[in-house]
């Protein structure tokens, strides 16, 4: 790594840099700090808990109180309002249709409006399915009005400009779909709260005049997933194998990194050759890594063949089964023993890259041997780089995830980055899913304070 | 060490300081007899089972289901294996769905880190300690676990289970040491060659194309061909943020508790290939990519 140039200096403000590192940073910000964000959030925040009702059934009019989800309303009203096109997904929509017509009135006269599709019998569709015309239902019951109204908007409560009779014949032009909203009166700690909500919060009772809240559409602040999270009968076991398995991973990586790295810097012959085999695993995933090792300690696999070939054992042993978490443990250990240390034995050659020859030349001349070299000369210089690779490697300890389910299943031996996978994949609970994403992210934020002192204390003693 | 001493002190070549010196020799003989050692443990440690698992996805189902496994090279030899595993349901979708995203994965992110990285290491500006470290630390962060949120996201979006919303995510993963790795490949072609060009007339536009970009071309590749492997190891992100459009390592994750060894050993061993390959061409490059972590 000889990035010894050093970067040229310009006059005045250059704006050329800041251009340069924009892409950069824009897509950090939307895929690092917004998901950060928007983790947190989910962990500590029920998104419906309350429900804002609003004064009039319009989308921006203003706020008369707010309920929490659960509560029991009185429905006193009904209105058909139009939809947001993009929340035509939302579930639990009470909708209307409403048709644009033409039509003639009593008196001969060509009116043009909306009314309810519920008030249209429709008697010809176009091949596409859409109607086109149609004749106005009849009212049975002798109490109602026997005409229908045509409205100006979409609307019941716009501008009634035309009535017809029942069975006028209307021609059918237009349609729009529109969601139901409730006037409701519900009750809190006494407060009487009365205003009206989309029909997709609020779920109907009985003859429709009475409801209760089914979700809300602000959010409070929370600590049930996080409670539910350490609570949960896995997240113990799951926090102590995680560190269980970063205290037996991470000397043995180092002590292996380090010799590895000592063979590469006395440079044998076919050097290259031995530098790709020892980084060869830098390339493997974690889960090839677990199914190799399973593909060792499996029952029937190279391990007892090996002992039974060898005349050890008479019958071959059950390493990965739930009662011998012991052996499970340690097929993880040299899994990612075998798989991850190619990545402190890098960082580490590349800090001993940075000790001076002659230092160690020096150290040889008068005499010191191997372990007094690396106890006296290397280690100490190596500290930075060891530092850095220490926190980086636990960091990423704290990620192992498909080599414990290859091994384990994922149910004897399981960790943190597994049960966020559980609560997300097999429970559906996200929010539990991001509370658990969080806590391993606030375990990394903690490690990486060590870690940018680490890289502020190499800075120094380099500059 | 008090004898080492002594010879240095003494000048003159004298028996005793002869002896001293082949004693030298002969340990650093030893030395080097050691080294060879070890390397060659260290090797097999790394090699033997890599072999046990190629054994493995390279011979009869019927073998891999026997016991005990043969353990030198008396396996039959055999495709068939490998065959079922290919032909099982969702893995050549698979295998064709991480190729998409590790190949958009590494054109986004160098295409997106490659001005970053030229900026760190040819600007001074204000920030570009911070946003160095800045770098730095989201690359120690985990950031896969993220895709958690990012799947409510994607879901309240709808791209979700879509590789191309995916291949977004690893873009993320792969940014920041794409920056790091690219900044110091293009810190290593000295500027006084663009400014040479630029002398003779070339816009920075054109010095860049002409000049620099020839000299880092292999640096670029090396950093491209490990966000590829980076992106075609990816399991996490991947399991969590598709559902039918799974990448390979997904497809073989989610199948692992209910699928045969013959597939898995096969599944294993094929995830495997693009390191056993790639490694080798970019291992001059790797301490670039890690070793800079410190710098």
């Amino acid at each position: 790594m000889s990035d010894a140039s050093p970067p040229k200096r310009r006059k005045g403000i250059n704006w050329a840099p800041y251009l340069l590192i924009l892409p950069t940073l824009i897509y950090l910000l939307l895929f690092f700090g917004y998901p950060m964000v928007r983790g947190l959030l989910l962990a500590v925040q029920d998104e419906g808990a309350r429900l804002a009702v609003l004064s009039d059934a319009e989308r921006s009019s203003p706020t008369s109180g707010t309920l929490p989800r659960g509560t029991s309303v009185e429905i006193l009203d009904r209105q058909a309002n139009a939809i947001d096109p993009a929340d035509l997904g939302q579930t639990n929509m009470v909708t209307e249709t409403w048709y644009f017509i033409q039509a003639q009135d009593a008196s001969g006269q060509t009116v043009e409006g909306w009314t309810p599709e519920t008030r249209i019998r429709v008697r010809e569709q176009d091949e596409e399915g859409r109607p086109v015309a149609g004749t106005v239902r009849s009212v049975i019951s002798s109490t109602a009005d026997p005409l229908t109204s045509v409205y100006a908007e979409p609307d019941g409560g716009s501008e009634i400009i035309a009535r017809l009779e029942a069975r006028s014949e209307v021609q059918i032009s237009d349609q729009s779909t529109l969601e139901i909203w409730y006037q409701i009166r519900g009750e809190e700690n006494g407060q009487v709260v009365e205003g009206w909500a989309p029909s997709r919060y609020i779920q109907t009772l009985g003859d429709g005049s009475t409801g209760r809240i089914a979700r809300g559409n602000l959010a409070q602040f929370t600590t049930i997933y996080i409670r539910r999270m350490i609570n949960d009968r896995f997240f113990w076991p799951a926090l102590t194998t995680t560190a269980l398995l970063i205290v037996l991973i991470i000397p043995a990586q180092f002590v292996l990194a380090i010799i590895m790295a000592l063979v590469i810097q006395a440079n044998p012959k076919f050097n290259s050759i031995f530098l790709y085999i020892f980084s060869i695993a830098l390339g493997i995933s974690d889960l090839a890594a677990g199914i190799l090792w399973y593909s060792i300690f499996t029952q029937s696999g190279y391990l007892n063949s090996i002992l039974q070939g060898l005349g050890l054992i008479e019958r071959p042993i059950t390493y990965l089964s739930a009662g011998s978490r012991h052996w499970i443990i340690l097929a993880i250990w040299l899994a990612e023993v075998w798989r991850a240390t190619s990545l402190v034995m890098v960082i580490v050659v590349a800090g001993m890259q940075a000790i001076s020859r002659e230092v160690l030349e020096a150290a040889e001349v008068f005499g010191a041997n191997l372990w007094q070299r690396i106890r006296h000369i290397i280690l100490p210089l190596l500290r930075p780089s060891l530092q850095v690779a220490l926190i980086l490697r636990t960091i990423l300890a704290l990620q192992v995830f498909a080599v414990v389910i290859a091994l384990s299943g994922g149910d004897v031996v399981t960790v943190l980055a597994n049960e966020t996978y559980r609560q997300y994949y097999d429970l559906r609970n996200f929010n539990v899913a991001a509370a658990y994403a969080s806590f391993i992210l606030l375990l990394s934020m903690i490690t990486s304070v060590f870690y940018l002192r680490a890289v502020r204390y190499q800075e120094e003693t380099t500059a | 060490m008090t004898t080492a001493l002594e010879s240095k002190t003494t000048a003159q070549a004298s028996p005793e300081v002869l002896a001293i010196h082949r004693r030298m020799l002969r340990r650093q003989r030893l030395g080097r007899a050691l080294v060879y050692v070890v390397a060659i443990l260290i090797s097999l440690w790394v090699l033997v089972p890599i072999w046990f698992i190629a054994s493995m996805a390279f011979t009869t189902p019927q073998v891999v289901r026997s016991y005990p496994k043969g353990v030198l090279p008396f396996i039959p030899f055999s495709t068939d294996t490998m065959a079922f595993f290919l032909r099982s349901a969702g893995i050549i979708p698979g295998i064709i769905n991480s190729v998409v995203v590790a190949l958009i994965t590494l054109v986004l992110s160098t295409l997106i880190a490659a001005p970053a990285g030229y900026a760190l290491s040819r600007y001074v500006f204000r920030g570009r300690d911070a946003f160095r470290l800045a770098i730095l630390a989201v690359r120690a962060f985990p950031i896969v676990v993220l895709s958690i949120p990012l799947a409510v996201v994607f879901l309240r979006l709808r791209i979700y289970d879509s590789i191309y919303s995916l291949a977004l995510m690893h873009t993320a993963l792969a940014l920041p040491t794409t920056v790091l790795v690219l900044s110091s490949v293009f810190a290593s072609i000295p500027y006084e060659l663009e400014e040479a060009a630029q002398v003779f007339g070339c816009s920075p536009v054109r010095a860049f194309r002409h000049v620099v970009l020839p000299l880092a071309l292999p640096g670029i590749a090396a950093s491209a061909i490990f966000t590829f492997v980076l992106s075609w190891n990816e399991v996490f992100a991947a399991t969590i943020l598709t559902l039918r459009n799974r990448t390979l390592p997904a497809q073989v994750l989610v199948n692992l508790n209910i699928s045969s060894e013959p597939y898995q050993f096969a599944g294993g061993f094929f995830l495997m290939i693009p390191a056993l390959i790639f490694i080798f061409f970019i291992r001059r490059y790797l301490f670039n990519m890690w070793g800079q972590i410190t710098k």
